[in-house]
């Protein structure tokens, strides 16, 4: 599994290098696509990040695209393209945090916590047994949107797609231009994918 | 595998959808990205040309300094170029602003343009029709007929460009594409007011179009809510436009183009007092040229020279002949 990982890790990195690369030629589609990509992620980022703060959010990604932008001859794939823009959008976070003076008042979130995985599980308990299990939906929320956000290409489209609005496979596979037997691929791999980055948080 | 995807199905459901960002928080960033994106490929194209510009110097010399030769230098289209300027008027291609020398100016994509509280400015785009500013507006260009409006008011004249070189305003709040046609664009906020005074306008805001038609005005609030009005061509609201407009150059143009081009710049209708004083109008060459006034104040200056004159009535412009004016009792 470790291989196919690693093999998937490294034919998204080769794409990701390849947009970069047509960016940095003036590719006006190629800047289309990755924003069309990573804004409405960065933005739900950047939002967890400043606890709540949808004006400051839209300022740090505005930042976080303007830097990236300005260092994206520095990209040189040892990581997905969507993760080295979130490693700057953690960096325009903490810059905003000194120049409103609140340097202590970070937002420490539950998937940077050492028992996230605990926390995940308990979700699985009835509501009842939980002291405040208000507080902790909205976490885990939080932390599901976080990974899918960070799924590679549409898997996180494919799986709100499938258990969101209900999508049969059929329905996704037209949706994509792809064969059925392709889509119902494309389901597994994302769901294990979805399942090893939640478990990785531990 | 089938309890796996109940658990990841259970997570994914109780999660609900993931949350989309606000259209305006769409459109402001992707403005601001796009000019950053803009610029970094421009000063890598100037990067790469300035490169193969000392590779052929060292070629050349290599080459053992027989042939002179020059090298690569960097080029870039122009969009637009200055012709008016009015009080404070600055540029910018990084974060240095400075006063916008003297016209004409040539603008190439990436290049920033303000107007201060008392500035105005005026240009023609490279493929034709004009582009105005008002006071404390802010613009850049961005590409052949693509222009980014980051605050204030501009004017849109796509006269003479050919169908197939729209122009399109980008603006935090929406984009407005032209349909042949003039128009002003006013950015506040993230509420846009569109008003339409020849042709046709499309604006694509948050996934939605509108078209406002000629006479029309649309105001979209901050909130998304649009309210529709009327204007007419001639309303003195467009006298801040006019005031400013570039004139194209008229020497050796027949009288009847000048004429035409004030009755449009002003928004009336034109008509002859008769089939003979049209003929006139069009055997007049005129020469010489007068820049800087406002149109009807430079159809005067141009006509005082010929026995024909302008009389404004209500929405319409009437030319007339000296020789038929009536004589005074």
């Amino acid at each position: 599994m470790a291989t196919a990982s690693n093999s998937l890790m490294a034919e998204l990195i080769h794409v990701d290098r390849a947009l970069a690369r047509r960016i940095l030629g003036g590719d006006d589609e190629a800047f289309r696509e990755l924003f069309d990509r990573f804004f409405p992620r960065l933005y739900r980022f950047a939002v967890a990040h400043l606890g709540g703060d949808r004006d400051a959010a839209q300022d740090v990604v505005q930042q976080t695209f303007c830097n990236a932008i300005e260092r994206l001859d520095s990209y040189r794939g040892e990581a997905a393209l969507y993760t080295w823009f979130c490693q700057i959008c953690r960096n325009a976070c903490a810059d905003h945090f000194r120049r409103n003076g609140r340097g202590g008042a970070r937002v420490v979130l539950l998937e940077d916590q050492p028992d996230a995985r605990a926390i995940l599980e308990s979700l699985a308990a009835p509501e009842s047994e939980q002291p405040e299990a208000g507080a902790w939906q909205a976490q885990v929320h939080r932390v599901v949107v976080a990974t899918l956000d960070a799924l590679p290409g549409r898997y996180g489209d494919v799986l709100e797609w499938k258990y969101i609005d209900g999508l049969s496979v059929r329905e996704i596979a037209g949706r994509l231009s792809l064969g059925e037997k392709a889509a119902e691929s494309l389901l597994t791999r994302a769901r294990t994918s979805f399942r090893e980055a939640i478990s990785g948080m531990t | 595998m089938e309890r796996e995807a109940d658990i990841v199905e259970s997570l994914i459901r109780n999660a609900g959808r993931r949350v989309e960002p606000p259209d305006d928080a769409y459109q402001a960033v992707f403005v601001a990205a796009h000019a950053a994106f803009r610029e970094k490929t421009a000063r890598r194209r100037e990067r790469f040309w300035g490169l193969c510009a000392g590779a052929a110097a060292v070629l050349v010399i290599a080459v053992a300094l027989v042939v002179q030769r020059t090298p690569p230098v960097a080029t870039q289209s122009e969009l637009a170029r200055a012709e008016r300027l009015v009080g404070g008027v600055e540029t910018a291609t990084g974060d240095l602003w400075r006063p916008l020398a003297a016209t004409p100016v040539r603008l190439t994509a990436g290049i920033r343009i303000r107007t201060l509280a008392d500035g105005r400015a005026a240009f023609t785009l490279a493929g034709g029709g004009s582009l105005r500013l008002t006071a404390d507006t802010e613009v850049m260009f961005d590409a052949p007929g693509r222009l980014y409006v980051q605050r204030g008011t501009i004017y849109v004249d796509t006269q003479g460009r050919p169908a197939s070189e729209r122009i399109e305003v980008v603006t935090p709040a929406g984009t407005a594409r032209d349909l042949g046609t003039q128009f002003e664009l006013r950015l506040a906020g993230s509420a846009l007011r569109l008003r339409v005074r020849e042709g046709a306008v499309v604006i694509d805001r948050g996934g939605h179009s509108l078209t406002g038609q000629a006479g029309e005005e649309i105001s979209i609030d901050d909130f998304g809510s649009v309210q529709r009005a009327t204007i007419a061509p001639d309303d003195p609201a467009w006298q801040w436009a006019e005031a400013i407009a570039p004139m194209p150059d008229m020497d050796g143009q027949p009288a009847s183009a000048l004429i035409a081009w004030v009755a449009r710049e002003t928004g009336r209708r034109l008509r002859y007092e008769s089939p003979l004083v049209e003929q006139r109008a069009a055997s007049v060459i005129l020469h010489g040229e007068v820049r800087h006034l406002a149109p009807i104040d430079a159809l005067e200056a141009m006509l005082a020279t010929t026995d024909l004159w302008v009389e404004l009535d209500g929405d319409a412009m009437e030319v007339r002949a000296r020789s038929q004016e009536p004589t005074s009792p």
